[in-house]
């Protein structure tokens, strides 16, 4: 008469468990699912009818009342099928309620009766993992990244029935989803000469400072981001599992293996949408790129192609390191800690050599009016990068490995962490990194060498330094030291090079660095 | 000036400078027709046969006859058009100056295409001055500005009135250099512009425009209202190169409205001067073809008051305050001298390491020796 099975369904990156209740009873032969189905969980209504036709079992011609509890929150995805047609099966005696007790189903159905995989396998799973969960074959490897320890796969429903009763094996899913390697990073030894854009790399590695790559056409700008994700420390286990989740719950492939175990390198193209970038969405809320890139590069190239409303929606998640997407029924959190790398051309002829340029004043003003003076200002890092000289590419030596530059990045990341710790604890992240320093703290941990604090005065009184770029200045300058080998004071040529670092764009539109 | 203006409107309004205004505001009306009408009729008699009040002269009948210009010209020329040319010349505290009169600069006067009517605001008796055109192009480098702005500072302290036209680039530098110093016994500048007085353009210059007006004067022959239509700056090259004893081209493309003025003082045997550039330097391709074509060079203000056989030496002693830098500053500088760099350029061609190249062009730019702009690096060579 009733039956209560466990499933879960998707709110944003997060799993929720969800008791799907049925109730058979007498009345007319009917189907209702309450608790706020959307559309595609209405719909699975009629899936699991025709699954249980196909596949031989009998549909109770009776009142079937489907709850999904708790039934205050929206439920969403198809997700619930597997679980409903367990349930219905439950609830007409069909098979033994015990059975289907200690398990938990996350899996759709086809009319045929087959169990096909879901989008967000991993989250859906991690919300149920302390139980035996039942997917198909496909999110496995996605269940198990998301750290259930039993999971189970059946080929469609026929066959799940007949293995919670013991009649037949589950499938075996090892040998057929062997963890492949994780695409490889391009390494930075393909870099030739371009020390400044090396150096430029190695400190936004280093110390988490956003990056703005100022360069024409062909100066090789992509190809040095796209080798970021290479010297970024490793993910930490919690990371790791924060990326899975968000990849899963997006629908954006993860290697083979289930686990996101790389620094995500996320590249979105400048026609990118508010909703896109950001997150949200009216039938699922998803994740957007800044949240694929979380612990990662978010890269955006052409900077000045996109929307102005869509940079500066960047604003706020570059300061809280989470975004908060609210609609009319729900307000989500997505993670999106992080590291912008950004390209744009000098002007718009590309050119950018004072006397080769021939853009006018206007057509140069219009161009960098599309840059928002605050977002520019979140950029510690603002480089040039020139074309590559011929005699680098023809027979230069190639440059040191991204394995080396690494190693220097752990360095002082390790560095900063124990210096940052006492404070915050979240180990690795960019929370704990010099680009993090709080600004009554940068006397501590930054202390500059009296040489260094006249520059910064002289660079204050004839103001091309903003209070706040002062302190940016500072803490660019304090991962130059650290990755100098200086991990107390900061010396006058750490903080020259932070000042050089800072030009780009924005001595053309403010006048201050 | 003014009370003349006020005691026009109200007393009569057949002043001759207010109808030559009116005349020359009328549509259809060019520098050209202007000259020949009121060299031919006269102010008063000109404006009569406009009005249709006189039978036209043989040839202002056929100028007239072409397009049924007498016919709209007709329409226009009404009582209330000198009203409103009245009230603006007022409003602005703008002067007409006639070909005739003993203001108008002697330079100009028996100049070929002279034209007809000057506006001016500020003091006209400027032009009584030794005076230099600066001119160059609006996209100059870091370089190039702070040359003409140092020149130009130098030849107002020596007593010469730098003539320019407000345009953006050299000219602004030019300006700003000739107003640098507060002093009375500098030469106060000179503005020749294509827009009318009370049009400020381009607008970011309006707080300089009002300089040159309090200290110098700035001249136009485009009536109050006049928008800076292209066709204006051409003409307007003329009368700057017609007032200039001498012209100075800082840093002009190949091609541009600096050569065009250049054409103009050659047709007038006015001797052009240039500033030498860097060939990598897109912005000097014009003023190192005049040097190819003859042009003295410039390199010092001294090198222009030389020509125009002025006393230099008082000068040299107050050179270049800037500090010497040191040797190993000295070999960044020359890099840079040689072309505008990016730090990566500079890195690659000293072989240093970034800290120290960085360390260095900061010292460089804290004594005034570099710049940086957008990210590009330039020498400031020239004292």
């Amino acid at each position: 008469m009733f039956a209560s099975v466990r499933s879960t369904t998707l709110l944003g990156v997060v799993g929720r468990a969800v008791d799907v209740e049925v109730h058979v009873g007498v009345g007319l032969p009917g189907f209702t699912i309450v608790g706020q189905p959307d559309e595609v969980c209405r719909e699975s209504r009629d899936r699991v009818r025709a699954a249980f036709l196909s596949r031989g079992f009998a549909w109770p011609n009776r009142r079937i009342t489907v709850n999904l509890a708790p039934s205050g929150e929206r439920k969403g995805g198809s997700g619930l099928d597997l679980a409903i047609a367990v349930a219905v099966l439950v609830a007409d005696e069909q098979l033994p309620a015990e059975l289907a007790l200690s398990h938990a189903f996350v899996a759709e159905l086809g009319l045929d009766g087959s169990l096909r995989g879901v989008v967000g396998a991993a989250p859906l799973v991690s919300a149920v993992r302390d139980r035996r969960v039942v997917v198909a074959a496909d999110n496995v490897p996605a269940a198990r990244a998301a750290g259930a320890n039993d999971v189970v796969a059946a080929s469609d429903i026929a066959h799940a029935v007949a293995c919670l009763r013991g009649e037949a094996q589950w499938l075996d899913c090892d040998s057929r989803h062997a963890p492949a390697a994780e695409t490889s990073v391009p390494d930075l030894s393909d870099v030739r000469g371009q020390p400044v854009a090396r150096l430029a790399l190695e400190v936004a590695a280093a110390g988490g400072h956003h990056l703005l790559l100022v360069g024409p056409p062909g100066a090789g700008k992509s190809m040095l981001a796209r080798r970021l994700p290479g010297i970024l420390p490793p993910l930490t286990e919690e990371q790791s599992m924060s990326c899975t989740m968000v990849h899963s719950a997006a629908q954006v492939a993860v290697p083979s293996g289930g686990r996101v175990s790389l620094p995500p390198f996320r590249s979105p193209h400048h026609s990118i949408s508010l909703v896109g970038l950001i997150g949200g969405g009216t039938v699922a809320m998803r994740p957007g790129e800044i949240s694929l890139a979380s612990d990662g590069v978010l890269f955006l190239d052409e900077l000045g192609e996109f929307a102005p409303s869509v940079l500066d929606a960047l604003r706020q998640p570059l300061e809280d390191g989470v975004v908060h997407v609210s609609r009319a029924r729900t307000t989500l959190t997505f993670p999106a800690r992080f590291l912008l790398v950004a390209a744009a051309n000098p002007c718009p002829c590309g050119a950018g050599t004072p006397g080769v340029c021939v853009c006018d004043d206007a057509a140069r003003a219009r161009y960098l009016r599309r840059f928002s003076g605050p977002l520019l200002d979140r950029f510690d890092l603002r480089v040039n990068v020139g074309l590559p000289q011929v005699d680098d590419l023809v027979d230069g030596a190639r440059g040191e490995s991204s394995a080396v530059v690494a190693a220097r990045v752990r360095r002082v990341r390790e560095r900063a962490a124990q210096r940052n710790g006492d404070a915050k604890r979240a180990h690795g992240s960019r929370a704990s990194s010099n680009s993090a320093i709080a600004v009554d703290d940068l006397d501590r941990t930054a202390p500059l060498h009296p040489a260094a604090r006249a520059v910064l005065r002289r660079e204050l009184e004839v103001g091309r330094l903003s209070g706040r770029g002062l302190h940016r200045v500072r803490r660019v300058a304090r991962t130059i030291a650290d990755l100098d080998g200086m991990p107390e004071v900061v010396g006058e040529e750490h903080l020259a090079t932070a000042l050089a670092m800072r030009t780009g764009l924005a001595t053309l539109t403010s006048g201050a660095r | 000036m003014n009370d003349t203006v006020h005691h026009t409107v109200h007393h009569t309004v057949h002043d001759r400078r207010v109808v030559a205004a009116a005349i020359a505001s009328l549509p259809g009306i060019g520098p050209q027709r202007l000259r020949t009408l009121l060299s031919t009729l006269g102010v008063h008699d000109a404006w009569r046969t406009l009005r249709g009040d006189l039978a036209p002269h043989e040839h202002i009948a056929a100028m007239l006859a072409h397009d049924h210009l007498g016919r709209s010209l007709r329409r226009q020329a009404t009582d209330e058009l000198l009203a409103r040319t009245a009230a603006a010349l007022a409003d602005h505290a703008m002067r007409v100056i006639l070909r005739d009169d003993p203001e108008y600069p002697a330079s100009l006067r028996g100049d070929f295409a002279a034209p007809a009517v000057l506006f001016a605001v500020g003091d006209m008796s400027v032009f009584a001055k030794r005076r230099v055109g600066v001119i160059g192009t609006r996209a100059a480098s870091a370089a190039g500005r702070h040359f003409a702005r140092r020149m130009s500072r130098e030849l107002a302290r020596s007593g010469v009135s730098v003539v320019s036209g407000l345009a953006r680039g050299i000219d602004a530098a030019a300006h700003r250099g000739a107003l640098d110093d507060e002093d009375e016994s500098v030469a106060p500048p000179i503005a020749v512009v294509a827009s009318g007085l009370d049009i400020v353009y381009p607008r970011e210059h309006a707080a300089l425009w009002a300089a040159v007006a309090r200290r110098g004067v700035i001249v136009s022959e485009s009536p109050p209202g006049c928008a800076p239509d292209a066709f204006r700056f051409p003409l307007r090259n003329r009368i700057l190169a017609a007032v200039s004893e001498l012209l100075v081209v800082v840093e002009s493309r190949a091609s541009g409205g600096s050569m065009i003025t250049v054409d103009e003082a050659a047709k007038r045997g006015i001797t052009v001067m240039a500033v030498p550039g860097s060939p990598h330097n897109e912005s000097s391709a014009g003023t190192n073809a005049l040097i190819a074509d003859g042009a003295t060079t410039v390199c010092h203000a001294d090198d222009v008051l030389i020509a125009l056989g002025l006393d230099h030496r008082r000068l040299s002693a107050s050179s270049d305050a800037r500090a010497r830098p040191s040797p190993a500053d000295r070999a960044v500088l020359d890099a840079l001298a040689r072309a505008p760099a990016t730090l990566e350029q500079l890195v690659a061609v000293l072989d240093l390491p970034v800290p120290e190249v960085a360390l260095r062009l900061g010292r460089l730019e804290a004594q005034g020796w570099a710049v940086s702009n957008s990210g590009w690096w330039e020498a400031l060579l020239a004292s």
